[in-house]
């Protein structure tokens, strides 16, 4: 019932989403005139020449400019529950255009409707909540020869949050694109605010935490034999703000107790042992973020492998590593079908605890003495997640264009292992998705 | 521990460049095959549950904005 209201009458007519369709409109209308205009070919996509070509009629082309830009819709509707009681519906809409002269569009527009009755909700004695987070993203991208840019926007918002960031990317292919080096830069500026149980939520004017960050982005991607690719990015992040969640309480311990708190102590365990203080969450106001990504590509004769591995360092202490791999398989010119297999490990932040330790306040007049900083946030513990799974896609189009219909279904399952936490020690989650993607 | 880490796959991808030879464009039937794209094969969904789930990030599209999980 909320759903179809949902559909209906309410998020599709929000301004956000109305912008990024009246600015798709507008920009579809400028890059088909510039697509007719345009003596300029270059291009490299062997799908697209031939496209170009066969599209038209030969009456159609006597009488109007020929439109050779190629458009872009899909869809996607996909779900996730877990064992920790938190269940996402996520459907998302996506939509470009591209032409000969190397100008191209692409919108976005998603929805996340959260509800949730997690541990940490739990432990702070909370209800069960539900939340609505729309985002919506615009780019373009102009690459008319081997030197190309890009800009665009996005923007996230929930009752008690809101993110705006835009970004722009510059891109320079050499040797006939035998490799192509690329720059970006992308700022976002994120706003936190709080809501209470009732759903009322306090305006930003009268409460809210600012979060300011810049994204630095190098990369490279090579050819390395007629069936192969590889690409290697770098991601220098930095974060100015207080990112500590407005909600989340932190039970502290005495000394003697500390020690002797078990992994996954239930919530009973924790508050018949935890001192009278409960405070905030805290964490350090700047964080400095890197990550290296490597990925590679082989076309085999009926089949394609990618891989990916990306390690990660931040000045909070926090090590990473994230390795993923799709195994791709044609079936026929109709189906392509892969397994999927994820593994990420990461070792916890420098202030990480399981039980904090607080004592008596200090002679500066604190009633308590607590540690400078501390967290709840288990994705910032020691952990490691397993996933796998798969999908298939269905390609419904015309023999001649078969790929200008998919159709495709993917299913993921994900085991999350805490190794140093409270309240739980495990997380299973689920993963499914189905998309629609048209081409003309 | 760190740099060891982030040295790997630079030395990967300085054995991987020794074994590289030019690719003229006609050369690159199987390069230009659709599942050959950096485009990803999972929607914005499956980025979101990753980046919520893992305390890691990079690597994915400079246009994301924040989690949005307050």
């Amino acid at each position: 019932m909320q759903l179809r209201h949902f559909f209906r009458s309410s998020y599709f007519l929000r301004p956000s989403f109305l912008v990024a369709a009246a600015a798709l409109m507008v920009a579809t209308a400028n890059v088909n005139t510039a697509a007719a205009d345009s003596s300029d070919d270059d291009q490299t996509s062997t799908d697209r020449t031939e496209k170009a070509v066969s599209k038209p009629s030969k009456k159609a082309a006597e009488t109007a400019p020929e439109d050779t830009a190629i458009k872009r819709i899909g869809t996607e509707i996909a779900g996730y529950l877990d064992t920790d009681h938190v269940n996402v519906l996520t459907p998302s809409i996506n939509a470009g255009i591209e032409n000969v002269s190397g100008a191209s569009l692409n919108a976005s527009y998603l929805v996340d409707v959260v509800s949730a009755a997690s541990a940490d909700i739990v432990s702070t004695a909370s209800n069960r909540w539900q939340e609505v987070r729309q985002a919506g993203g615009l780019g373009a991208q102009y690459k008319p020869h081997d030197l190309g840019v890009g800009v665009g926007g996005s923007v996230s918002s929930e009752p008690d949050y809101l993110s705006v960031g835009f970004f722009a990317t510059l891109v320079k292919d050499f040797d006939e694109k035998n490799w192509t080096l690329t720059f970006g830069y992308g700022y976002s500026h994120d706003t936190a605010g709080r809501c209470g149980d009732n759903g009322q939520c306090t305006p930003f004017s009268v409460f809210s935490r600012d979060l300011q960050r810049g994204s630095f982005n190098a990369g490279i991607a090579w050819v390395v034999d007629r069936a192969s690719l590889a690409s290697l990015t770098a991601d220098l992040i930095v974060e100015n703000g207080d990112q500590s969640k407005v909600y989340r309480y932190i039970p502290m311990f005495a000394p003697n107790v500390a020690g002797n708190v078990p992994l996954g102590a239930s919530y009973d365990w924790v508050n018949a042992n935890r001192l009278p203080e409960r405070p905030l969450e805290q964490l350090p106001l700047e964080r400095r973020r890197f990550a290296l990504t490597a990925r590679y590509a082989h076309r085999y004769e009926a089949s394609t492998l990618r891989l990916e591995e990306r390690f990660y360092s931040d000045d909070w202490g926090l090590v990473a590593s994230s390795s993923d791999g799709r195994w791709i398989f044609d079936l026929g010119k109709r189906f392509a079908l892969w397994p999927h297999a994820r593994l990420h490990v990461q070792k916890g932040v420098s202030f990480w605890e399981r039980a904090y330790i607080s004592g008596p306040g200090g002679s500066n007049g604190d009633a308590w003495n607590l540690p400078l900083y501390r967290t709840g946030d288990r994705e910032l513990g020691p952990l490691w997640t397993v996933e796998g799974g798969g999908g298939l896609k269905w390609y419904l189009g015309s023999d001649a264009e078969p790929r200008t219909w998919q159709l495709g279904f993917s299913a993921d399952a994900m085991y999350s292992a805490y190794l140093d936490d409270l309240y739980i020690t495990n997380r299973s989650g689920y993963l499914g998705a189905i998309t629609l993607e048209v081409e003309w | 521990m760190g740099p060891r880490i982030i040295l790997l796959p630079l030395v990967l991808v300085a054995l991987g460049t020794v074994g590289c030879s030019h690719v003229a464009p006609y050369e690159r039937g199987k390069l230009a095959h659709p599942m050959m794209t950096a485009d990803d094969l999972e929607g914005p969904a499956a980025a979101h549950v990753l980046a919520v789930h893992e305390g890691a990030t990079g690597g994915g599209s400079l246009s994301e904005s924040g989690c949005g999980c307050n």
